[in-house]
C-alpha cells in the first residue's frame, strides 16, 4: 500500500489518500487534473511493451482507481483504454472481445440501436457529413438512371436512405425505381435489419418511390461476393455504398474486396471512413497505442461538446469504443473470419488501394454545398477544409483535425 | 408551405388545374379512407396525362425560357405573353388588339418538354397549360442560380427562390410523436424511423369510436395531476383535442422530462409526481418499483433514462391504455382519421405542421423510452450507483461511492463497471489479488472471464457474486 501511495506522488498525478474528501479537493483544480489519463495511459502501455510486470500492475492499478466510465473525459479515456491495456497486459484480449460482444449482441435491439444513431446524428454531424457526401454522390451517378440499385456495404442501420428516397421522390420528374440491398455483416444488425427493411419499405411507399428492399446475409468474407448474391442485374445503373464498412475487412482481404467491388461494375462507388490510422502500426504497439488515443482522444472530447453529461444515448457510443479498443489493442494473431477488423486506415491509405480499381470522382460543387451546410446546423467547431490538390475526397474536421473521410469513385 | 413540396405538386397536377397542390392531395385523401387497400398500393398519379384529343404544342427552350418578352413601350412594363400587353396598353389609351378566335371551337392545347431526354417530351406526357411548362423546364432543365444564403438550396425559378426564403430557417418540424426539428434532414430520418410512421400507415381503418368510448372515460376517472405548469415546454406536444387534456398530457410530460437526457431539472417535486402518475395507473400492483425509481430519481438529481424504463416496461402491458404499438387498439389513440395513401411530400408536410396535433401514444415511443434489456438493468444499477458518488462528491473528477467505511474494496467495485455489470468488478478484484496476495493474475482473468460468461443474463446475480467477493475478501 504505501508502495503505491508513493507512486502517485511520483507522477505528480491527483494526489490522493483513500479518502474522498481529499480527493473531491484536488480534483476540483482543473488544471492539475488535465489530461492525466493519457500520461499515465501511456506509461503504462510502454510498461506493457517493456514487459516491465511491477510497473504495469502498479499503473493498472492506479488507472483503475482513478478510471470511470461515467466520470470526465479523462475518466473515461482511462477507463475504457484500462480495459485493453488490461486485456494486453495478460494477453486475454481476444476472449475479453468475445464476451463483449455477445454480450452487446444479446442486449442489441432495434429500439436501443435507433435512438443512439439517431441521437447521434442529431448532435453531431460525424456520420451524417458521410450520408450527404454519399447521398449526393450518388444521385449525382445516377442521374437519369431508371432501374437503381443500392448495395450498402455499411454500419449505417440505413439511416442515410431516408433523405435519398426523399430527394428522389422530390427531384426527379420520372421517380426511378430503387433497390436497396444492406449486405450485413455485423451479426447484431441481423436481428434488427427485418424491422429496418420494413420501415424502409413503408417509408418509400408513403414518399412514392418504387422500392425493392433486400437483405444479403453475408459473413466478412466481402471479396467472396458475386453479382448473382447481390441479385445485380443487368439493367440496373449500381451504387456501392461503403460507410465505415472498410475497416471491419481484414487488412489482407482488402485489396480483394475492392476487386470485387469493381467486378460489380458500379456507377459510383461512395467511401466514408474515420481518419485515423491502426494498420500500418499493427505490429508496434507503442505506436499504434499511440494512435489509437490519439483517435479517440479527439473522438470522446467531440462525444463530451456534442451530448449533455448525462445522455445515454454518449455511454454506448462511448462503450461501443471501448470494444474496438480491445480490438485493436489488445486482440491478437490475424482478424478471425467473422469478427470486425476496427484496422482504421487514413484517406490517404485508402485512396492507394481504391486507385488499383478506380479513379477517384470530384464531389460536385453542389454537393460541398449541401455539406457546408450541414455543419452550419451543427455547433461550432466543424469544417470543411477546402480541398487540397492532393486530396481525394473531402475530409470533415473537428477543431482541425480531420476526422471522417468521404469519397467517391468510379471504375 | 415548402418550395419542395410545391415542386412537385404543382408538377402533379399542372393538367387538371395548373396548380393547388391542396387539391391534389385532397383528391387522393377522400377516397383513401373507403378504399384503403387499394390507394395504399396505388403509384402516385403520373404528372401529364393530356386530352387525347387536345393540339400538342411544342415551344423552343427559347421562348419557355424567356421572360416578360412584350414589352409596353412607355413604361416598360414587361410582359409574358401578348395578349397581357395588349390589355395593358389599354391603360395608356393605345391602340391595342387583341387576337381573335380563328375559329369557335376551342381547342385545347397541351405542351411538350423540348428536353428530347425528358418524360414530358412525349405528347402523351404533355403539360396542360403554359406556365406549368415553363416552370417545368426551368426547374428541371434549366440552370440553379437563385441560391439561398442560409441553407445553400438552390432554385431555377426565382420566385420558388423568394417562397422559399420567406421560410427558410424559421420552420420548425414536428413528427406526430411529438418532436420537433428545425433541420429538414434530421426530420425526414427521424420520421422513417419513428414509430409514429409506422402507426401512420398501418393503422387499420376501423375508425373505433367506440372502443375510444370506454377508454376516455378511464381517462376521466383519473385523478387530475398537478399542473403542468413546470413543463410547459413540454405542453404543446400534447393537444389531441379528443382525449382529456390535463389527464393525458400529464401521463406523457412527466415521462419526457425525466428521460431526455441532459434535462437535469428532473426534481424531487418532479419525480414524485411522476411517481403519483404511474400510482394512478396502475393502482398498487407497480408501488414498489415505482417508489424506489422515484428515490433514485430524487437522488440522482440527473436525467437517468435507464431508471425510467423498467416501469414502463410493465406499464404498457398492465395498463388498459396501451402505450403502444403491441394491440390493434391503439390506433383510435389518434384523433384524426388515418390517411395512408397522402402523397409522400404532403405526409411530410402534414407532420410538420407547427401546432398538428400530437399523436400522444407515441409520444413515449418517440421520446426513446424502450424496453429495457437486460444489460440496461445492470447499466442502470452501475450508472445509480456512480450518481451517488458524484453527488456526495460533489464535483470531485473521482468518482467513488459515497459511502467512506466501505474501503479500498468497494471502491475499486464502484467505479470500475468496464463491462456495463457488476461481475466486472472480479476483474479488479483479481488483479488486486494477483498484486497484493501473490495469486497469479491469470487467476484473476480467468476469474473475470467465468464470471463475464455469466454477465448479462441476470442483473441480480452479478451483485450478488460481489457481495459475495466483498465479504470472503
Amino acid at each position: 500500500m504505501v508502495n503505491l501511495l508513493s507512486m502517485h506522488n511520483n507522477i505528480n498525478e491527483p494526489q490522493t489518500s483513500h479518502t474522498s474528501s481529499s480527493r473531491s479537493s484536488e480534483s476540483s483544480n482543473p488544471l492539475e487534473a488535465k489530461k492525466w489519463a493519457s500520461k499515465i495511459l501511456r506509461d503504462c502501455a510502454k510498461a506493457i511493451s517493456g514487459n516491465d510486470s511491477s510497473k504495469i500492475n502498479h499503473l493498472l492499478w492506479m488507472l483503475n482507481e482513478l478510471a470511470s466510465p461515467y466520470g470526465d473525459c479523462d475518466q473515461k479515456l482511462a477507463s475504457h483504454f484500462l480495459q485493453a491495456l488490461f486485456c494486453k497486459a495478460f494477453e486475454s484480449g481476444n476472449q475479453c472481445y468475445k464476451t463483449l460482444t455477445s454480450v452487446v449482441e444479446r442486449s442489441h435491439s432495434f429500439e436501443s440501436s435507433r435512438k443512439v444513431i439517431l441521437k447521434f446524428q442529431e448532435v453531431s454531424p460525424w456520420t451524417t457529413f458521410g450520408h450527404v457526401a454519399s447521398n449526393g454522390a450518388i444521385l449525382e451517378a445516377l442521374e437519369g438512371e431508371t432501374k437503381l440499385h443500392i448495395l450498402d456495404i455499411s454500419n449505417t442501420f440505413c439511416t442515410q436512405w431516408p433523405t435519398l428516397l426523399e430527394a428522389l421522390a422530390t427531384k426527379s420528374d420520372e421517380t426511378p425505381h430503387l433497390k436497396l440491398t444492406v449486405v450485413v455483416t455485423l451479426g447484431m444488425a441481423r436481428s434488427i435489419m427485418k424491422e429496418i427493411g420494413q420501415r424502409m419499405e413503408k417509408f418509400a411507399r408513403l414518399m412514392g418511390v418504387p422500392f425493392e428492399f433486400h437483405v444479403v446475409i453475408g459473413s466478412l468474407r466481402l471479396g467472396e461476393l458475386t453479382r448473382e448474391e447481390l441479385g445485380v442485374q443487368e439493367d440496373e445503373a449500381i451504387a456501392v455504398n461503403c460507410v465505415g464498412a472498410l475497416q471491419r475487412i481484414s487488412v489482407e482481404e482488402r485489396d480483394e474486396v475492392v476487386r470485387m467491388l469493381h467486378a460489380l461494375k458500379p456507377k459510383v462507388v461512395t467511401v466514408v471512413e474515420e481518419e485515423a490510422d491502426f494498420t500500418s502500426s499493427r505490429n508496434d504497439f507503442v505506436k499504434c497505442f499511440e494512435e489509437c488515443l490519439r483517435f479517440y482522444t479527439l473522438y470522446f472530447e467531440m462525444l463530451e461538446e456534442c451530448f449533455v453529461p448525462t445522455s445515454n444515448e454518449r455511454l454506448m457510443l462511448e462503450r461501443e469504443c471501448s470494444r474496438s479498443i480491445i480490438r485493436v489493442l489488445a486482440c491478437e494473431g490475424g482478424d478471425g473470419v467473422g469478427e470486425e477488423s476496427e484496422r482504421r486506415e487514413r484517406g490517404i491509405q485508402w485512396c492507394e488501394k481504391l486507385k488499383k480499381s478506380f479513379t477517384p470522382v470530384r464531389y460536385s460543387d453542389d454537393v460541398v454545398d449541401d455539406v457546408k451546410a450541414l455543419l452550419k446546423r451543427y455547433r461550432a467547431g466543424w469544417s470543411l477544409p477546402p480541398a487540397q490538390a492532393e486530396d481525394t475526397g473531402l475530409y470533415l474536421t473537428w477543431k482541425e483535425e480531420p476526422v471522417v473521410w468521404a469519397s467517391a469513385w468510379k471504375p | 408551405m415548402p418550395v419542395e413540396v410545391d415542386n412537385s405538386s404543382a408538377m402533379t397536377v399542372s393538367t387538371a388545374s395548373g396548380e393547388a397542390s391542396p387539391s391534389s392531395s385532397g383528391n387522393q385523401v377522400q377516397p383513401s379512407s373507403t378504399t384503403t387497400a387499394t390507394t395504399m398500393k396505388r403509384k402516385r398519379n403520373l404528372p401529364g396525362m393530356p386530352d387525347p384529343d387536345a393540339e400538342v404544342i411544342a415551344l423552343s427552350p427559347k421562348t419557355l425560357m424567356a421572360t416578360n418578352r412584350f414589352v409596353c413601350e412607355i413604361c416598360n412594363k414587361g410582359f409574358q405573353r401578348d395578349q397581357n400587353l395588349q390589355l395593358h396598353r389599354r391603360g395608356h389609351n393605345l391602340p391595342w388588339k387583341l387576337r381573335q378566335r380563328a375559329n369557335k371551337e376551342i381547342r385545347k392545347r397541351v405542351y411538350v418538354c423540348p428536353e428530347p431526354s425528358c418524360v414530358h417530351h412525349n405528347p402523351a406526357r404533355a403539360l396542360g397549360d403554359l406556365t406549368g411548362i415553363k416552370k417545368h423546364f426551368c426547374r428541371k432543365h434549366g440552370e440553379k442560380k437563385w441560391k439561398c444564403e442560409k441553407c445553400s438550396k438552390k432554385y431555377a425559378v426565382q420566385s420558388d427562390w423568394k417562397a422559399h426564403l420567406k421560410t427558410c430557417g424559421t420552420k420548425e418540424y414536428r413528427c406526430d410523436c411529438g418532436t420537433l426539428f428545425s433541420r429538414r434532414d434530421s426530420f425526414v430520418t427521424h420520421r422513417a424511423f419513428c414509430d409514429a410512421l409506422a402507426e401512420e400507415s398501418s393503422r387499420a381503418q376501423t375508425s373505433a369510436k367506440s372502443k375510444d368510448e370506454p377508454r376516455r372515460k378511464k381517462h376521466a376517472v383519473l385523478p387530475s395531476p398537478p399542473s403542468p405548469s413546470v413543463v410547459v415546454s413540454m405542453a404543446p406536444l400534447v393537444q389531441d383535442s379528443e382525449l382529456p387534456k390535463n389527464v393525458v398530457g400529464s401521463l406523457h410530460y412527466h415521462l419526457p422530462t425525466a428521460c431526455l437526457d441532459g434535462s437535469s431539472s428532473t426534481s424531487g417535486t418532479g419525480s414524485s409526481r411522476l411517481s403519483s402518475v404511474f400510482d394512478s395507473r396502475l393502482g398498487g400492483s407497480l408501488l414498489p418499483q415505482t417508489s424506489a425509481f422515484s428515490d433514485l430519481v430524487c437522488a440522482a438529481s440527473l436525467a437517468s433514462t435507464p431508471a425510467i424504463e423498467p416501469p414502463l416496461l410493465h406499464l404498457s402491458p398492465c395498463s388498459g391504455f396501451t402505450l403502444f404499438g403491441t394491440t390493434g387498439q391503439d390506433g383510435s389513440q389518434f384523433a384524426r382519421p388515418s390517411q395512408p395513401a397522402m402523397s409522400a411530400t404532403a405526409l411530410l408536410q402534414k407532420a410538420a405542421e407547427m401546432g398538428a396535433a400530437a399523436s400522444n401514444p407515441s409520444l413515449l415511443r418517440g421520446l426513446g423510452l424502450s424496453i429495457a434489456s437486460s444489460s440496461c438493468l445492470q447499466e442502470n444499477s452501475g450508472w445509480n450507483r456512480d450518481n451517488e458518488g458524484n453527488t456526495a462528491s460533489a464535483g470531485s473528477g473521482l468518482t467513488h461511492p459515497s459511502d467512506g467505511a466501505v474501503g479500498l474494496t468497494e471502491l475499486m467495485i464502484g467505479p470500475s463497471l468496464l463491462f456495463g455489470s457488476k461481475s466486472a468488478t472480479h476483474d479488479f478484484l483479481g488483479l488486486k489479488i494477483g498484486m497484493g496476495g501473490g495469486v497469479t493474475p491469470t487467476g484473476g482473468v480467468s476469474a473475470l472471464m467465468s464470471s463475464m460468461g455469466s454477465g448479462g443474463g441476470d442483473a441480480d446475480l452479478p451483485v450478488a457474486e460481489g457481495d459475495s467477493e466483498v465479504k470472503t475478501d
